[in-house]
Order: structure tokens, then sequence, then C-alpha cells
């Protein structure tokens, strides 16, 4: 029980010595001078001596007499009774300690190397499914008195209560919780209820962290896994590619459109417009016309004979008679129309 | 002064022999049954300094902490059947020394007692209860059962069982894979889904742009033709209302504007000698 927490005070004297010297000392029939009460005088300044103990800086000092606690001592230099009658115990109480479950490290590197402890991190979920959960504990002593005398093997509970613990809130979260959004909430419930246990245990540990490392789905199903998040991601290229492709088009049939209505109302403007010039145009020209129809009809009839006659093929033929002729002229193909003026 | 020392010493020797013959400390962690030729005579669960009659009574210790127990994995059949390897542990303590003593005598005699005890108890819980509701039910409930039963029995030995808690349950081995099965199956459906998901997303973005495309070009084409007709309606109006005025000249002017579009250098006229045009050349023969 003192070995393993640590007892650095001084060894008692050997009780057996004391009382071998005391005989050997009525053996000599108490010999003359003053030996023998120096040597006990000398032998109980040490005894006394043997009760003074340091504690160190991180540690609390616990003393017992007669096997019953009495008090607790801060750092510093202190003395109890002498052995057998009180004696002190100095758990490290300020340390923070560090436990691994569903891994171990096998060196701290760097590069740091680990192990899976796959039958520690492989554990059901709440939709049946299964996952592996690694995570790590840290802890301090809080309580040194029901560190030492609760329990007898506080780090083998702590392991035991922190599986029991994950295992119980992981059973009631599913995996996509596990995986993504839920590890800080499974991290705080399972500190929660492993302190619970630990502290119906009166372990005297405190919970300052429980913290989740690898959250993986287990070894065989981890392409699945894996090719679900490419799905996400081809889905979202997808979108992209679809999205890119409107903001194309769109902007474009925009302008067609806008191209179209423009060239309309160009159209719109000059079909008025020309229609509008050539409405004043004949008003100019019917007004000056009404002024002398006659002479001004005819002029324009012959101008425009004057204009168009010139050079074009004209065969002038007696009124009745040009059913006969006609068919002997020889209409050259290149004659696609035929025109019988008046 | 001789003497006084000589007496000093004896004093010390007879205190020393009779501390280490009559007294014994029971610590914090300890517990203890004094003997008396083998007959318990006092049981001591309090921690300090204690006297026994020398070479006559004998003390024996015992843990007063907390114990630890850490049964093996074993499989158990749920209410539905199922497999389910479990891994439990307790806590337990020693609160009758004297019936420990008499019973068990140690540590790991008693263990294996409370297996068969815990075990037992957590068969038949277990048995009666579903898959699903040992592994996320209401583990505190279901194991407080056990605890209880557990202590029943566990009360002849002395030891109270202060907590059962089922450390793993886990599928055996052959369900895990039926397990991982299932799993990938099910991923690979969810990811079939992501992926037809996203197609039909971009289906619905591309026709919807294909729809805003074409609405847009067909709006765009009712409004050019609304003003061009527009136009066109004006222009006739205007023309109407001009042309009005005189439409007998209109027809005239309109007439001989057509004779100079449409005769061209290509058109072969055939004249008859009484037109207006030629007139003048008949009669003067």
């Amino acid at each position: 029980m003192a070995g393993s927490f640590g007892n650095g005070a001084a060894k008692p004297p050997d009780p057996n010595r004391i009382i071998q010297e005391a005989f050997d000392s009525l053996g000599r029939r108490f010999p003359s001078g003053a030996f023998g009460p120096i040597a006990g005088a000398i032998a109980f300044a040490l005894w006394m001596a043997s009760g003074l103990y340091q504690v160190g800086p991180s540690e609390v000092g616990v003393v017992l007499r007669f096997g019953a606690v009495t008090q607790t001592t801060p750092p510093g230099l202190h003395w109890h009774l002498p052995w057998p009658i009180e004696r002190v115990y100095k758990p490290a109480v300020t340390r923070v300690y560090k436990d691994e479950i569903g891994f171990r490290t096998i060196a701290v590197g760097p590069p740091a190397r680990y192990r899976d402890v796959t039958e520690e991190a492989r554990m059901l979920t709440a939709d049946g499914n299964i996952v592996e959960l690694d995570f790590i504990i840290q802890y301090r002593i809080k309580d040194p008195v029901n560190f030492l005398f609760q329990v007898r093997d506080p780090q083998e509970t702590l392991r035991d209560s922190a599986e029991s613990a994950m295992r119980e809130v992981v059973g009631s979260t599913t995996i996509d919780e596990a995986l993504t959004e839920g590890r800080l909430e499974i991290q705080t419930r399972a500190q929660a209820l492993l302190q619970e246990i630990l502290d119906s245990y009166k372990t005297g540990l405190q919970i300052t962290t429980v913290k989740l490392q690898d959250v993986t789905p287990p070894g065989p199903v981890q392409d699945a896994f894996k090719d679900v998040i490419n799905a996400e991601q081809d889905r979202e290229r997808a979108i992209n590619e679809a999205q890119g492709f409107a903001n194309d088009i769109v902007p474009k049939a925009r302008g067609t459109a806008a191209q179209l209505v423009n060239e309309a109302q160009g159209y719109a403007a000059s079909v008025v417009k020309e229609a509008e010039g050539a409405a004043e145009r004949f008003e100019l020209v019917s007004d000056a016309y009404s002024k002398a129809p006659d002479v001004t009809r005819k002029r324009m009839y012959i101008e425009t004979l004057e204009a168009i006659l010139p050079g074009i093929d004209k065969f002038i033929i007696k009124g009745g008679t040009a059913n006969d002729v006609l068919p002997l002229l020889e209409l050259g193909p290149g004659s696609s129309r035929r025109e019988v003026a008046e | 002064m001789k003497f006084l020392s000589s007496a000093l010493f004896s004093l010390f020797v007879v205190v020393v022999a009779a501390y280490s013959l009559s007294c014994f400390q029971v610590s914090e962690a300890t517990q203890a049954v004094v003997l008396q030729f083998g007959k318990p005579v006092k049981t001591i669960r309090e921690p300090g300094l204690y006297f026994k009659l020398p070479f006559v009574q004998n003390v024996v210790y015992f843990e007063k902490r907390l114990l630890e127990y850490d049964a093996a994995p074993r499989e158990l059949i749920t209410r539905d059947k199922q497999q389910l390897v479990v891994d439990n542990f307790s806590r337990w303590r020693i609160v009758d020394p004297l019936k420990f003593y008499q019973t068990v005598t140690t540590i790991n005699g008693a263990q294996s007692r409370i297996d068969d005890i815990i075990y037992s108890n957590l068969r038949e819980v277990v048995g009666r209860t579903s898959l699903t509701e040992v592994v996320s039910g209401d583990r505190v409930a279901l194991l407080r059962g056990v605890t209880t039963g557990s202590n029943l029995k566990a009360e002849a030995y002395g030891v109270e069982v202060v907590d059962v808690r089922i450390k793993r349950a886990d599928l055996p081995a052959k369900n895990e894979q039926n397990v991982f099965n299932r799993m990938r199956t099910e991923r690979e459906q969810q990811a079939k889904k992501f992926r037809a998901e996203g197609e039909e997303e971009a289906r619905k973005i591309r026709s919807q742009a294909e729809k805003e495309r074409q609405v847009l070009v067909a709006e765009a084409n009712r409004e050019a033709q609304v003003l061009r007709g527009g136009a066109e309606a004006e222009a006739t109006g205007i023309y109407a209302a001009a042309y009005n005025r005189d439409p007998e000249f209109y027809n005239f002017m309109r007439t001989l504007e057509a004779y100079r579009r449409t005769i061209s250098d290509r058109t072969t006229l055939v004249l008859d000698p009484d037109t207006e045009f030629f007139s003048l050349l008949e009669s003067s023969k």
C-alpha cells in the first residue's frame, strides 16, 4: 500500500535493534559512566526526528494515526509523531493523469505511433451499427483520502467505468451523429456519466477531460462510408455545373430578347418615318398637280416612258395582230417578264 | 543515577514488548477479525489502535476498500433471440469480514462466487430484454435489477455487490459480418441517392434555364411583332390620310412609279401603236 503512492519519509528505526541494544546494556550490568543514558537520549532523538517529512509541490500529505486519518498537510516540511504512532502518504494531487481507450501510444514520437485496440474501440450504436471510437481521459485526484482508502484499484476502476460509460452513451447515439456533429455531445455526456460512476464508487478522482480521438466506421465498411462523402461532392458538383449552364444561357437569352425588341422598335420607327415622308411628299406633289392637272399628268406620263423605254426590247404591233405575231418573236430565255402596256 | 537509567531502560523495553505483542493497528483501508485459538471473537471495522491478548489471540485483516471484479466476456441470448457478447464488471466490498472469513476466506475465493451469482442474474435479466434495450435502453435500470438480485445471494458471503456494469456488449463475430454487410448496403443506397439528387437538381436547373430562355425570346418576339404591327398600322393610317386627299392622282402617280420599278432592261415590251404615247406616231403616217 505504501509503495504505490511513494513514501519519502525517513525510515523509522528498527525496534528489534533498540531492544537488542537495551538487553546488551543490561547484560553489561549497567557499565560505569553516562553511556547508557546518552545512547538512550540519542536513540530517542533519532526516533523523534524520523517524523520529519517533506510534501512536494504537487503533493498533499495524508497523516494517519494508528491507521485513522487525522489530517492532511500542504506542501512544505512537516513533522508527524514517529512510527508506529503516525505515518504519512503523499499522493500527487495536482498532476493530471491520462488514460487511452481504444488505442495505445507505442512511441510518443514525433512521429507518434499508435496501436489500435479494436475490442475496446468497437461499439454498437443506437441504430444497430458498429463504430470504432478512440478516446482519452484526463483526470486528477480531487480527494486524496478517498483515493487512498475507498477503492483498491482506482486506475482499473476508471478504465472499466470509462468503457462502460462511453458504450452507454454511444449506445443511445446513431452512427451518423457519432461520426459527425454528435461528437461534442458524446464527450460531454460520457464525461458526466463517468464522473457520476466514479463519485458513486468514491474513487476520489476528478475527470477533467473526455476527448474523442478517431471516430471511424469499422475497417470493412470504410470504403462505403467514404463513397457517401464522394457522392455528396458529386451532387454538389452536378448542381454547380447546371447552375453554371443556367448562368450562361439566361443572360444571353435576355440579350437576345432585348435585341429583338430593339430591332422591332427600329423597324417601327423607320416604317412610320417613311410613311410620314411619303405622305408629305405626296401632299406636296398633289398640291402642285392640282394647280395644273392636265399638263402635269401628261408630263409625268411621258417622262416615265422616257425613262423606262430606252434600255428594253420593244415591239410595236398593231392591235389585234399581236396574237399571231407573238409566237414568232423568239423571246429569249432571259426575258422572264412580258409586259403589255395599254 | 545508574539505577535511574536502568529503570528507564527497563521501562522502555517493557513498553516496546507490550506494544508489539498486544497492540495492533487497523488502517482506513482494512478491517480485521480477532481470532482466539481460531475462534472469531471480535470484528473491527473502524481504523485505530486495538488491543489483543498476547499469544492467545491473532488478527486476520481484510480489504475494506471497494474491490474490482472483471468477468470474462460471455455470450448471452436476448429476448429476441439475438446473441450478444457481454463483458461485465462489478465493484464489491467486504461488509461482514467474519462471514467472509468463514465462507470464502480470500478475495479470489469470493470472486469466483460473485462471478457465478452475477452471471446467472445477468443471463436472466438479458434474457428478458431485447437487444436494442440492452444496447441503447436504460442500462441503469436494467443493471440495478442485476445488482439487487446479486446482492441477495452475495450477502451469504459477507459481501455487498455495489454495482454491476456492462463494459462491452458486442455482437459475436459472425453477426458482426452481417451488420457490416447491412451497413455497406445502407451506405451504398445513400450514395446512390445523393448522386441521383444531384442529377435531379441539375436537370431542374438546366430545364428551368432553358425554359427561361425560351420564354424570354418568345416574349421579346411577341413584343417585336406588336411593335412592328403598330408601326405598320400607323404608317397605313398616314398613307391613307395623305392619299385620300386625291385618290385619282395617287393612283396615277403610283402606277407610273410601279412602271419604273418593274420594267427593267431585261423586259420585252410589246406595244400597240394606239397607245397614247405612240398616238402621234400613227397619225403622222
